[in-house]
């Protein structure tokens, strides 16, 4: 998974690269918003980590020039401001996710690993969560390998929690999502089917409840 | 606007318009009304008195001496009858000699007096039984001889007259003024009407609306005071804008150094196989993490100040999404620490600053993940309050004892044990936020007097002005 960090900070800069590098991401690096158009012009990335803050043409110039080209590649805006403006004007201009100075490295590697899990699953019909990986197509999945035998409630459960894994998913979201087979389930429904899954995942993955939210679906691993 | 005047202030301007024309007009009035009586009543007077002494002349043609000097003065019965006609009722008359002696008629009818030659004289007299009257009195020849004649008129039957010519000029003269009246109100009302919508606009503005105001809206009178009002909302306006410019560029100074700085220690933490050295950068690195903390809170605190929000910054807040955000954020931490951390939420909205709601939450919640042992539990709630709203977060900690809850809201205040790496901002911070939010802000302790419940009350609707 290759990723292009646009920072001007050396220090930061650095930390980023050999951060990212170490959790495993091939990284490339520009100082400038023009070097990153340059750069995105005529090499594939999975991400770009963009810094708001950048000489001249700022984080956010470079995200909408980008979306009005057309180009839809994960964007993980990195700001020094915590103003709800800046946060509204880049989540408004499509960056997929945003963090705040400061960081730390690991957070960073875990949002970039789940943007680029999102935006794949969008574009291709398999999911990855540590070891347990999900056919969005055929409906099927596979733990370590070995298929996962699941019914098709546990399974419309399981696509939601990994579809955003890492984030907590209501629980009101998961009844939906199986209300479909029978109008006359109760939350205690998902409790049943979340414990169940539970069972079947093991120590590979981990469901968690949230108290009074819902669940978040965690690679145990990570 | 809505206190009293003080004592040594002018009147209002509406108070001074109407004493100014009401007085003069209420004056007026008076002259008004005296004018008309008099005007009224001096010629009907003269023309009642000339037809008393159109009747004594009648009377008077009928005073005959006969045989034996008896002087008689009977009228016939068709001028009795006439006379009742004209004058309302019949007429009471006596005679009187030169020399004052009563001759014939009604004895109650008092005599012309000493004095006074031919002719007529008036007077009002009171007749006793018959009540107040009208007295002629006619002196004339009759025969060679002088008498006195009197016909009175009861004063009744004058008024009975009158009274409803009187009371209809009077009556259309208070009428009139009582239109004037009404007139000059509604006039001094509407003619201060762009003063007081001018006033309303002015006091319905908070403290952050520094836009200017519409001076081609206000009366030519009162604009230079606009004008000079809008040079001021200017000049506060752009300082605003500096110390939202100043703290924002501060931010981005402060932060990307210290971001950086972590990094790398981190890394260089990961790479440091001697474990003298690792402790080293361990502790640097714990050391850079607390001064990122408080340059944070820091950063907080100034856009925190009222001067630096704008009311375009208060927009509906919806109290759980922000809860469930807030729990997402610190989740590891406390499944790291051994924290049961959940919510208990109800569909609620609250106008304010959205990232200013965020970061006081996200101090509560830092504050109780603290300050509560592994296997406690952290709740966050929030719900609907009357017409406003509530944010609470309750942990089963140690509690803070309450003589010391006033003193934990100070700035860099720690309380008594407080471990790890706090800035002493914290309540602080929320308890500026709350402030900035026209909120109430409580620390209590938790169910079953356990633990510390922080409890924040949007009772009122948003807030206008400063609080």
């Amino acid at each position: 998974m290759r990723i292009l960090i646009v920072e001007d900070d050396e220090l930061v800069a650095d930390a980023l690269k050999r951060g990212l590098a170490e959790a495993g991401f091939a990284v490339d690096r520009v100082g400038s918003a023009e070097q990153a158009e340059a750069a995105l012009a005529t090499e594939e990335f999975d991400l770009a980590l963009v810094d708001i803050g950048l000489p001249k043409a700022d984080g956010l110039a470079l995200l909408r020039k980008l979306r009005r080209a057309g180009r839809d590649l994960p964007v993980l805006i990195l700001t020094a401001r915590d103003g709800l403006a800046d946060r509204v004007d880049a989540l408004d201009l499509g960056a997929d996710d945003y963090l705040t100075k400061p960081f730390e490295l690991p957070e960073v590697a875990a949002r970039c690993r789940a943007l680029i899990r999102r935006t794949r699953s969008a574009t291709s019909a398999r999911l990855t969560i540590g070891t347990l990986t999900l056919d969005l197509k055929s409906r099927t999945a596979e733990l370590n390998a070995q298929p996962l035998d699941v019914t098709r409630r546990e399974w419309s459960i399981l696509e939601c929690l990994a579809l955003d894994a890492g984030k907590v998913v209501r629980k009101e979201k998961l009844l939906r999502a199986i209300a479909a087979w029978d109008e006359e389930l109760t939350p205690n429904a998902v409790e049943v089917y979340v414990s169940r899954l539970r069972a079947k995942l093991g120590e590979a993955v981990a469901i968690r409840t949230v108290r009074g939210l819902g669940y978040r679906l965690d690679d145990s691993a990570a | 606007m809505t206190q009293r005047p003080d004592a040594g202030r002018p009147p209002s301007v509406a108070r001074r318009l109407l004493t100014l024309l009401l007085v003069p007009l209420g004056g007026l009035l008076l002259i008004a009304l005296l004018f008309d009586y008099l005007v009224v009543v001096g010629p009907m007077r003269l023309a009642f008195d000339r037809s008393l002494a159109d009747a004594a002349m009648v009377i008077a043609a009928y005073v005959h001496e006969g045989p034996g000097g008896r002087v008689t003065a009977e009228l016939p019965r068709t001028v009795a009858t006439q006379l009742a006609l004209a004058q309302g009722s019949r007429p009471r008359y006596a005679l009187y000699a030169a020399d004052g002696q009563f001759v014939t008629g009604d004895p109650a009818v008092p005599g012309p007096p000493e004095t006074g030659g031919a002719g007529f004289s008036f007077a009002m007299l009171d007749l006793g039984a018959a009540g107040r009257a009208r007295v002629a009195w006619y002196r004339f020849q009759a025969e060679s001889r002088s008498f006195g004649l009197a016909v009175a008129e009861p004063l009744d039957d004058r008024e009975a007259a009158t009274r409803p010519l009187v009371t209809a000029t009077l009556t259309l003269d208070v009428l009139q003024m009582l239109a004037v009246i009404a007139f000059v109100l509604i006039g001094v009302r509407q003619g201060l009407r762009p003063l007081l919508a001018f006033r309303d606009e002015l006091a319905g503005r908070s403290a952050r609306e520094l836009e200017p105001l519409d001076a081609s809206r206000v009366p030519v009178e009162i604009e230079p005071l606009v004008t000079s009002l809008n040079a001021l909302l200017t000049r506060a306006r752009t300082s605003a804008e500096a110390q939202r410019k100043f703290v924002a560029d501060a931010a981005h100074q402060l932060r990307t150094p210290l971001a950086g700085m972590q990094a790398q220690l981190e890394l260089l933490e990961r790479d440091a196989a001697a474990l003298p050295v690792r402790a080293r950068v361990s502790a640097v690195r714990e050391g850079l993490k607390r001064l990122a903390h408080t340059a944070h809170q820091l950063l907080t605190l100034a856009r925190a100040e009222g001067s630096a929000t704008l009311e375009r910054d208060f927009v509906p807040v919806d109290l759980p999404r922000l809860i469930e955000q807030t729990v997402t954020l610190h989740l590891d931490r406390a499944l790291g620490k051994g924290i049961d951390l959940g919510a208990e939420t109800a569909a609620v909205n609250v106008r304010g600053v959205e990232w200013l709601l965020r970061e006081l939450v996200n101090n509560l919640v830092d504050n109780a993940l603290n300050y509560t042992p592994a296997g406690g539990a952290v709740t966050l709630r929030c719900g609907p309050l009357g017409a406003g709203a509530f944010l609470e977060v309750e942990d089963d900690g140690p509690g803070i004892a309450p003589e010391e809850r006033p003193r934990v809201l100070e700035r860099f205040h720690r309380a008594s044990g407080a471990p790890g790496t706090g800035s002493g901002l914290g309540l602080a911070i929320v308890s500026d936020i709350v402030t900035l939010h026209g909120a109430q802000f409580e620390l209590r302790s938790g169910h079953g007097g356990r633990g510390t419940r922080a409890r924040v009350e949007f009772r009122t609707p948003p807030p206008r002005g400063r609080p």
